[in-house]
């Protein structure tokens, strides 16, 4: 398969998996580098520095930012 | 009435026959349950047939019949769960050879809220190996089979859910819906899904694929049974964090309204690229139905929305967070694709999963913006039909683009609604998706739909 130049490469999968102490079968890395590549394009896409105020989204909300927990959620 | 008839019959339609004493709970648990031991055996669609449970459920709301208490819509219902909702006594696979003989000591908020409302639990059904992974030949649990077509894929990870619908095998069904599992499933049988609002249905009690993209809800054959369902199940639960507060709407009274000068908005960028004509023209078809229903239908765009891709990158990292511990420790009790699929998401640098969040921000503001201007959302639920299980089993098939994990991005409703059959006989599906907490208008329009078409009429052959 030929590799689109923002692709993650293979060598770039090996170099994460030993960061991570993770280890996947030689005969999956593909399949993973593929599944990387797809998830990471539209990250690397982006110039973050064009949108310094964006906050991440880490405490999602449909409407808008998490409502505190209120004390009597616990009872 | 005829058995198929009995079978397929919608909630409204079992409640109805209920106060006219033209049937019993206990006579159509017993009915189903000998559907389900003929044709189970070929769909795969249960994991687990609690009979003697659904027995005593049905003899308990025959008595609550008898004594005029049938103030609940779903009081004698027969309905099964996805095997990932946690059931009291009752053991909870999630499709996965880890968990094959777990058995939860409590039920989830939802199994409560259901039972509570007098529904028959028929048992639970079968789901992709936590919600994530592909069975394959050789898995602990063997995949539902299409009802449309037994060589193709029925749509996961709620597939159980959806065949039991299809095939009349159930009343109604929970799934839930990490990146369209509830409406890809619904989508590809021909059957009614739709994925709440986040926060609107509980997740308590439920495993989890990932926090922030998780909805449970509900799965029926038609708009109406599931607004009933939603009707149960709908509710702040203090057992969830992101549970709202929101009151809950009424959701089956506005069903008859109409749509007449409601505003339909299509973006076509992203949702139709790549999709298959015949995708395409039952799709176009769709449109010009809602417009002779009075809607108003316009194009819109939504900016970012090529960025929604990112959810696979706050997907595969949260599932890894969840799976650590279990997937380091026990690789071999993951099956082949989930395993690198969950361990790929530790491969995932914490600052791309920040800048995943980041545009996820974006998008959401641009779909609000977007829903502020039109009432709804129209697209393809799905790109394509169903696939074969040949074609998904090859390892080159991948993770591939789909129309449903932008309004998980989002956390806006969104329903699949049957509106069409490819030239091979496969089911093609409608999603609607709304404001956030607005399932009565998503529901209205697909209920306006639905009654205006004849797709969700269609029984597969078995």
């Amino acid at each position: 398969m030929i590799e689109k130049e923002d692709d993650v490469t293979l060598d770039e999968v090996r170099a994460r998996m030993k960061a991570a102490g993770i280890e996947i079968a030689e005969n999956r890395l593909e399949m993973v580098r593929r599944l990387l590549s797809d998830a990471l394009a539209p990250i690397h896409a982006v110039d973050s520095r064009a949108a310094r105020t964006l906050e991440p989204a880490v405490m999602f909300d449909a409407i808008r930012s998490a409502e505190p927990r209120r004390d009597d959620d616990d009872e | 009435m005829t058995s198929d008839d009995l079978a397929y019959a919608t909630i409204a339609d079992i409640t109805n026959h209920y106060r006219r004493r033209a049937l019993s709970p206990v006579e159509l648990t017993r009915a189903l349950l000998d559907r389900i031991e003929r044709l189970d055996p070929t769909l795969h669609a249960f994991v687990t047939v609690t009979a003697e449970r659904a027995l005593a459920d049905a003899k308990r709301a025959e008595a609550a019949l008898g004594h005029g208490q049938d103030a609940s819509p779903l009081l004698g219902i027969p309905v099964a769960y996805k095997d990932i909702y946690a059931t009291r006594g009752i053991r909870t696979t999630a499709g996965s050879a880890l968990l094959a003989d777990w058995v939860p000591e409590d039920d989830a908020t939802c199994v409560t809220r259901l039972r509570e409302a007098g529904s028959v639990m028929l048992g639970k059904l079968i789901t992709h190996e936590f919600a994530f992974g592909i069975q394959f030949p050789g898995h602990r649990f063997q995949p539902a089979k299409n009802p449309w077509n037994l060589d193709h894929m029925p749509g996961g990870s709620s597939s159980g859910s959806a065949v039991a619908l299809a095939t009349g095998l159930v009343g109604g069904a929970l799934g839930s819906d990490t990146g369209g599992s509830i409406r890809g499933p619904a989508a590809f049988c021909n059957i009614v899904g739709l994925k709440p609002t986040y926060g609107r249905v509980s997740r308590a009690g439920v495993i989890t694929l990932s926090w922030t993209l998780d909805h449970t809800g509900p799965m029926a054959r038609t708009v109406e049974d599931c607004a009933l369902l939603l009707q149960a199940l709908a509710g702040h639960d203090p057992a969830d964090p992101v549970s709202s507060r929101e009151p809950v709407a009424d959701y089956a009274a506005p069903l008859r309204q109409g749509i007449r000068g409601l505003r339909v908005g299509v973006p076509r960028a992203y949702f139709l690229e790549g999709v298959d004509a015949e995708v395409e023209k039952a799709f176009e078809q769709a449109l010009a139905t809602l417009r002779e229903l009075g809607a108003a239908v316009t194009d819109v765009e939504i900016p970012s929305i090529q960025t929604s891709w990112a959810f696979l990158a706050i997907l595969m990292a949260e599932a890894f967070a969840y799976h650590e511990h279990d997937v380091r420790v026990h690789p071999e009790l993951y099956g082949d694709v989930l395993r690198e699929r969950v361990l790929a998401g530790g491969l995932i640098l914490g600052s791309e999963y920040v800048q995943a969040q980041r545009l996820r921000s974006r998008l959401h503001a641009e779909m609000l913006e977007v829903l502020g201007r039109v009432d709804v959302l129209a697209t393809p639920t799905t790109p394509k039909p169903a696939p074969t299980f040949a074609a998904v089993w090859d390892p080159s098939f991948g993770f591939p683009k789909s129309n449903m994990p932008p309004f998980n991005m989002t956390g806006v409703p969104a329903l699949a609604v049957p509106c069409g059959v490819s030239s091979e006989g496969l089911p093609l599906s409608l999603q609607i998706a709304g404001r956030p907490f607005d399932e009565a208008t998503v529901l209205r329009v697909g209920h306006a739909y639905e009654r205006a078409t004849e797709w969700h009429r269609r029984r597969p052959r078995i």
